[in-house]
């Protein structure tokens, strides 16, 4: 497909999404509308409590709006994730302690078995595409080696790392991760976005990923949506920047060009939260 | 020191059991209890007996003590698989259903506050004087820890796990048995560490309290404390409190196999 009609992978239009009862209503998302091409990769960035995870939970089906539709390849968010068309990494790894790192990734695999059926439905979205070996998986991103340890004796980027390709290993259509790499150092955060900027060029997915950094944001997407507080899309800034995008790019001048106007829209982002 | 411990505590444990740091403290709390037994025994002949008779009517009849061990072990044991698959199921059904959760709980907390012996009569007059009776007190005993340490356990599992399965449109029952029920054994085994001392302790109180028992150390116990053998009494106790420990023992033994991935497990 040319780029103009690219068809979009998740549609969210009109989504309001409050929570409470009368008195002390949080109103998390507001008219919010948003549409991620297929195989791209966007951002959304955001002072804290705007509504970021709020609206990757609508998109992954875990809850519904009060108002408007979110759709994932054209259905509710649930028929997408009843054909597994949907990975999640949440913003930590969440893997269970009692299995080894394999069996936690291989677990999903266990889980939800009609799913192949219901991807078939899709076309050329899921059913050609065989599921990723696992272990191939896991040493592509160094964790060959501990495959078969508990969770507990990886360090926090490993675990991270176990996450993503826990959700990757069902080749998953749409990605959505909340924060993936917040709760690590800088350096392990860099390679973390390289391999996994790797992997998706190599899967073709579909990524929504949720960032409080300007950096990995400009370094990871095809776009960065800019949102503010209460629950509002305020901007949305394309990146043109070439890929594969190594870490020399970091230094490179057009990158610092479009950190700085993701930066002025995240101002106007925090001034707006403080009037409100 | 302490970190070696937690990372690896098996090895290091059995190492220093051998050291006199480890044993001589106990030895030493040993001797002062005998001691104290004795000077007891001698000042209050009523209250305690010497410690030779004890062991000479453990010596001496041994097939008695540990026949009467047997049914009473057999009434512990039996009521408590019983209130273990009952609780283990009502806590499912709980922890799926807030409706069956609003209706239970109450129920079963005014249970667990209700003391249960109390009923032991009543359930003799239904249930005769064989073990029946026991066995229904010490299920009744035993199902309330068991039942609140499940329904703990199976909603303990991280809101974030549960999405990433929730994600992939995982049935209840894959969350159940993938998820849940895992994610409860530490708590089911920390209720069993209640449940198999209690349920020893429930056997023997339903002897007590239901008259004319059969058999059993609740049995021997009241039976020989209205004839005054202080000795009797003192031994079936000290089966008892063998009985109890070696049943801790061996829940730990399978928790420590079931739970090596836990921490709780390698820090006690
Ligand atoms: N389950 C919930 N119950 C009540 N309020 C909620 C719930 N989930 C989110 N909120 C509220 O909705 C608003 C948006 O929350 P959300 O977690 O989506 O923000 P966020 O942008 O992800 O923030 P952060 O960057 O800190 O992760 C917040 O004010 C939050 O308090
Ligand atoms: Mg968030």
């Amino acid at each position: 497909m040319d780029g103009a009609v690219r068809a979009a992978a998740i549609e969210v239009s009109g989504v309001r999404k409050a929570y409470g009862e009368p008195p002390s209503v949080t109103v998390a998302l507001d008219d919010v509308s948003l549409a991620v091409a297929a195989g791209s990769f966007v951002s959304l960035i955001g002072p804290s409590g705007c509504g970021k995870s709020t609206l990757l939970r609508l998109a992954a089906g875990l809850e519904a709006p009060d108002h408007g539709t979110v759709r994932v390849h054209g259905v509710a968010p649930r028929e997408a994730a009843a054909a597994k068309l949907i990975g999640l990494v949440p913003q930590s790894p969440a893997l269970l302690p009692w299995l080894s790192v394999l069996k936690n990734v291989t677990l999903p695999r266990k889980v939800n078995q009609g799913a192949g059926k219901r991807r078939a439905r899709f076309g050329d979205l899921g059913a050609g595409r065989p599921p990723a070996d696992p272990m191939d998986l896991l040493r592509r991103v160094g964790l060959g080696d501990v495959a078969h340890k508990l969770p507990a004796e990886l360090s926090g980027g490993m675990a991270q790392r176990a996450a993503i390709v826990r959700a990757l290993g069902l080749r998953p259509d749409v990605l959505l991760m909340d924060e993936p790499f917040s709760a690590l150092d800088e350096l392990t955060r860099e390679s973390l976005q390289g391999q996994l900027l790797d992997l998706w060029g190599e899967l073709k997915t579909t990524v929504l990923f949720v960032t409080h950094s300007i950096a990995e944001a400009v370094r990871m997407s095809d776009v960065v949506v800019v949102m503010g507080s209460p629950g509002r899309v305020l901007d949305s800034v394309p990146i043109g920047l070439p890929r594969p995008r190594d870490p020399g790019l970091l230094g490179d001048p057009r990158f610092h060009g479009y950190e700085d106007q993701v930066r002025v829209s995240l101002r106007h982002a925090w001034s707006a939260t403080d009037d409100a | 020191m302490t970190r070696s411990e937690r990372v690896s505590p098996r090895r290091p444990v059995a190492a220093r059991g051998l050291r006199p740091a480890m044993w001589l403290p106990l030895v030493v709390m040993l001797v002062v209890l005998g001691a104290a037994w004795t000077w007891g025994a001698q000042r209050f002949p009523y209250l305690l007996p010497p410690l030779r008779g004890v062991g000479a009517t453990l010596t001496g009849s041994p097939a008695y003590y540990l026949k009467n061990a047997g049914v009473t072990l057999e009434e512990a044991l039996g009521g408590l698989a019983i209130g273990f698959v009952a609780a283990f199921a009502v806590g499912v059904l709980i922890s799926e259903l807030p409706v069956a959760r609003r209706a239970v709980l109450p129920v079963a907390v005014v249970l667990n506050v209700t003391p249960i012996v109390a009923i032991a009569p009543t359930l003799v007059v239904a249930f005769g004087f064989g073990p029946a009776p026991k066995i229904v007190i010490t299920a009744l005993i035993c199902f309330f820890p068991i039942l609140i340490n499940t329904a703990t356990g199976l909603r303990s599992v991280p809101p974030q796990i549960l999405q990433v399965y929730q994600s992939i449109a995982a049935s209840r029952l894959e969350v159940l048995a993938y998820l849940r029920v895992p994610s409860a054994l530490p708590f089911i085994f920390a209720a069993l560490r209640i449940a198999f001392p209690l349920s020893v302790t429930g056997a023997v109180v339903a002897e007590l309290t239901a008259a004319g028992s059969a058999a059993g150390l609740g049995t021997v116990i009241s039976n020989a404390s209205s004839m005054n053998q202080l000795a009797v009494v003192y031994a079936a106790i000290l089966v008892l409190a063998v009985m109890g420990t070696l049943l801790l023992l061996l829940v730990t033994i399978i928790e420590r196999r079931a739970l090596r991935w836990h921490d709780s497990s390698a820090q006690s």
